[in-house]
């Protein structure tokens, strides 16, 4: 399982597991699943997509980053909005 | 019994006081709630910023980055450096009766000018709020820009519109520092006026072990997308901190006046009815000494 947070300037969207995160990055989709090696990425414009977990999640972002460590995946992005 | 009369005005008069300023009390009280909700709502982001920063922040990146460009220093070592220019963003709320609020940070602003000033940096204010507008168009000095429109609920948007022409000016270097004045949030009791310097960035200091990470497309690019998020984060944090402090300060500065209410209540009602009670002897003697005079 991957802990995953969606964190937007005012507030932190969404807290919890997932199996699999789906991203914007910079240069095209990216998928990370469990066991991924320590990462950070720019992101670009897009639908993020949480799946698995408590049912699959979608938002609307634009820039900032993506960071895994240890399972962790933090989306950190100026503008985010749940679809 | 002409001064119980007046007596009883006032206290009236005192009693609808405190009743306006308890109820004062009472909404800034929920919207300190609120605001304090949002102080720490803020909280993750700016720490995820601050962490991914420090991890990819070397110094020999940092003479690439125009965000990054350290002033030179002046006489006195905080200071940018004699003939170079400095904006100031001072934070102000657009309503009063919060006390001494207003007029700290307005203190701390111009001390921060005066400072400037006598270092011999040119400097520009940009106002937020109508209590620091109207203080300064009292004064006569120019300002920058001011805006009252942001209110009670600072969104990210409002930071970002502050500061963006300001970190263009800096990346053009028509500017060499930029400041916020604004409260501190420590608690509803301590919202203390500081001045922090945004412009150019101060490296946040990473904490723990260096992690080996991907790096996509790599730490050259990634700051340049995060340096300036990490400038506007800084500005929508003092925004929303600069709400929760003034909800406190109002609170307290209206909880002190319904407590004075209540003691100067007590006063005039022991002064009302003192009169009256003496009034009252008064009487009794009156009519005692009048039958006695009658049936003497």
């Amino acid at each position: 399982m991957l802990k995953v947070q969606v964190i937007s300037p005012e507030k932190v969207l969404f807290e919890g597991d997932a199996t699999s995160v789906v991203a914007p990055a910079f240069d095209g989709e990216l998928g990370i699943l469990t066991g991924h090696a320590p990462m950070i990425t720019a992101l670009g414009t897009g639908t993020l997509r949480v799946e698995g977990g408590a049912g699959n999640q979608r938002f609307n972002i634009a820039g900032g980053f993506l960071q895994v460590v240890d399972d962790q995946v933090r989306v950190v992005t100026e503008q985010a909005t749940a679809v | 019994m002409a001064q119980g009369r007046e007596l009883k005005g006032r206290i009236k008069s005192i009693e609808g006081t405190r009743k306006i300023t308890r109820s004062m009390e009472m909404v800034a009280t929920s919207k300190l709630k609120r605001a304090q909700d949002r102080v720490v709502a803020a909280r993750p982001y700016a720490r995820a910023l601050e962490a991914v920063i420090a991890d990819l922040y070397s110094p020999e990146l940092a003479e690439r980055f125009p965000l990054l460009r350290q002033p030179e220093h002046g006489a006195q070592d905080d200071l940018p450096k004699s003939g170079s220019r400095a904006a100031v963003i001072l934070l102000t709320s657009n309503q009063g009766l919060a006390g001494a609020f207003n007029s700290n940070l307005i203190k701390e602003a111009r001390s921060l000018l005066a400072r400037l000033t006598a270092g011999g940096v040119q400097t520009e204010i940009h106002v937020v709020g109508r209590k620091g507008t109207g203080f300064f168009r009292y004064v006569g000095t120019p300002v920058a820009t001011s805006r009252v429109d942001i209110g009670d609920k600072p969104l990210a948007e409002h930071g970002s519109q502050l500061v963006d022409d300001l970190m263009t000016d800096f990346i053009d270097k028509k500017l060499d520092a930029v400041y916020v004045v604004y409260a501190k949030y420590n608690s509803p009791l301590s919202t203390p006026p500081v001045a922090e310097r945004v412009l150019p960035v101060t490296p946040p200091v990473r904490e723990g072990p260096v992690r080996d990470y991907l790096l996509f497309p790599n730490a050259e690019q990634i700051l340049t997308v995060l340096l300036p998020l990490y400038v506007r984060n800084a500005v929508y944090r003092a925004l929303v901190e600069t709400v929760a402090g003034e909800q406190g300060a109002r609170r307290t500065a209206m909880k002190a006046a319904t407590d004075n209410a209540g003691d100067i209540l007590n006063d005039l009602r022991r002064t009302y009815n003192r009169a009256r009670q003496a009034q009252i002897t008064q009487e009794i003697a009156e009519i005692v000494g009048g039958a006695e005079a009658l049936s003497g």
